[in-house]
């Protein structure tokens, strides 16, 4: 008995690695794998606090290039509504299935292969999980978690994440995904070889899913390959959303997801 | 012994915001991020018992978790670089280290070479961003990836580590 207790204390650094070592990768891989509510627990400590301080310091610094981002998006809305006959009234936007209100980025990452975004706005503004996350100029990603003020979203900067797409000029859907190392550049992918399709046309959102609208920016066709075996292209495409600089962001709220969820859920 | 612990806790705290709030927006070419906070580990006083410096390192890499948003990685890839820091010392300043604490830890740094001291915190560099972007990708498939990223994320912590000590060092 004398030996064994010997023998553990003149181990004890080990011992005090191997619990230390379990107990911080029991720690990743609840958080990483399984999404359950740990960001609940963790989300409104100290560290979003004075992260919310530090980017609203950031957001001061950026507000010339914030102002040239909205002017841009001003235009671009002003462009719609005045080239319409008519305006359209109030009651038909209350029937409009997608509700899109605002949010602001706290922190993004990039540099590694799965990563994720924390915005400003939880539970208490009416954000769910699964809803679409999109800026002016390009998708950002997929609320996964919500706490009570803020949600966590998956970046479309991340290997896991996969999104319908289509071909604008064509009509060819695909899946858009990352391969974890260039920021400004996905692959599409599922695209048919009959697609006739040429390097800079434009690829949007497909309206496949519940999550996204159709017809949103994603970026343009900047390399095609064809050489591989298989009937599918390898396509490249360029953001047209600088996912690195990007703050002021948009939640899109599909009135109708609860409707095609239980219809989908009937034919299963 | 105090004064000691005070340095600590106040480099605990200077490299965690300086880490969390300044260096995680880097960005250098748009992904590669420099580790500062490892200057934590890398000038950790030999003096203090091994127990006492995981513990610490554990809480440091879990608060900068915090702030990146991945609870358990750097807390992971921290603990393992504080377990494997002496023997790495012994591998690098061979007879000048002294585990019994009997040489200050600024005696062998000035006694050895400017070799051994890159060597020294290139091996700890390396190591701590090949735990960690392995971790964090956790797939055989991006392999290249990842060793893609810990070269280039090694030589820039580097840079940083390495003139952030030489910046400091002469205050203490």
């Amino acid at each position: 008995m004398q030996r064994i207790i010997d023998s553990i204390l003149n181990h004890k650094d080990v011992l005090v690695f191997l619990i230390l070592l379990l107990l911080s990768l029991y720690l990743l891989i609840d958080s990483n794998y399984f999404h359950k509510s740990k960001l609940n627990n963790f989300s409104d400590n100290f560290s979003k606090v004075i992260l919310k301080e530090s980017s609203s310091i950031e957001d001061y610094l950026n507000l010339r290039n914030e102002n040239k981002k909205l002017v841009k998006e001003n235009l671009r809305l002003n462009n719609i509504v005045f080239s319409k006959k008519e305006i359209p009234n109030d009651s038909l936007l209350n029937n409009s299935k997608y509700f899109f209100s605002a949010a602001k980025i706290i922190t993004n990452n990039f540099s590694f292969t799965k990563n994720y975004l924390i915005i400003d706005k939880g539970l208490k503004h009416g954000v769910e999980k699964e809803m679409g996350v999109t800026s002016s100029t390009g998708i950002i990603g997929i609320i996964m978690e919500v706490s009570d003020n803020y949600s966590s979203v998956m970046s479309i900067l991340n290997t896991n994440s996969k999104i319908n797409a289509k071909i604008n000029k064509t009509f060819h859907f695909g899946t858009l995904e990352w391969d974890g190392n260039d920021p400004r550049i996905l692959n599409l992918n599922d695209v048919p070889k009959i697609a006739n399709i040429k390097i800079g046309d434009s690829v949007n959102t497909g309206g496949m899913s519940t999550i996204f609208p159709e017809n949103l920016n994603i970026g343009v066709i900047s390399k095609i390959d064809s050489k591989m075996a298989g009937n599918y292209y390898d396509i490249e495409v360029k953001l047209t959303n600088d996912m690195t600089s990007a703050r002021n962001v948009y939640i899109i709220n599909n009135n109708h997801k609860n409707e095609i969820d239980n219809l989908k859920a009937l034919i299963n | 012994m105090n004064t000691i612990y005070i340095n600590i806790a106040l480099r605990f705290i200077v490299l965690i915001l300086a880490q969390g709030l300044v260096f995680n927006k880097f960005d250098f070419l748009g992904v590669y991020d420099p580790y500062i906070s490892l200057v934590f580990i890398l000038i950790f006083p030999v003096k203090i018992s091994r127990i006492s410096f995981l513990i610490i390192s554990f809480f440091f890499g879990l608060s900068l978790d915090y702030f990146s948003n991945s609870l358990g990685l750097n807390a992971t890839a921290f603990i393992t670089i504080a377990y494997l820091k002496p023997s790495i010392m012994n591998f690098v300043f061979g007879n000048f280290y002294d585990p019994y604490g009997v040489k200050m830890i600024k005696h062998y740094i000035i006694e050895s070479t400017i070799y051994q001291k890159i060597l020294y915190v290139f091996i700890i560099i390396f190591l701590h961003h090949l735990i960690i972007f392995s971790l964090e990708s956790f797939s055989i498939d991006q392999i290249l990836i990842v060793f893609k990223k810990t070269i280039y994320s090694s030589f820039l912590s580097f840079i940083f580590c390495f003139s952030f000590i030489y910046l400091f060092k002469n205050e203490r």
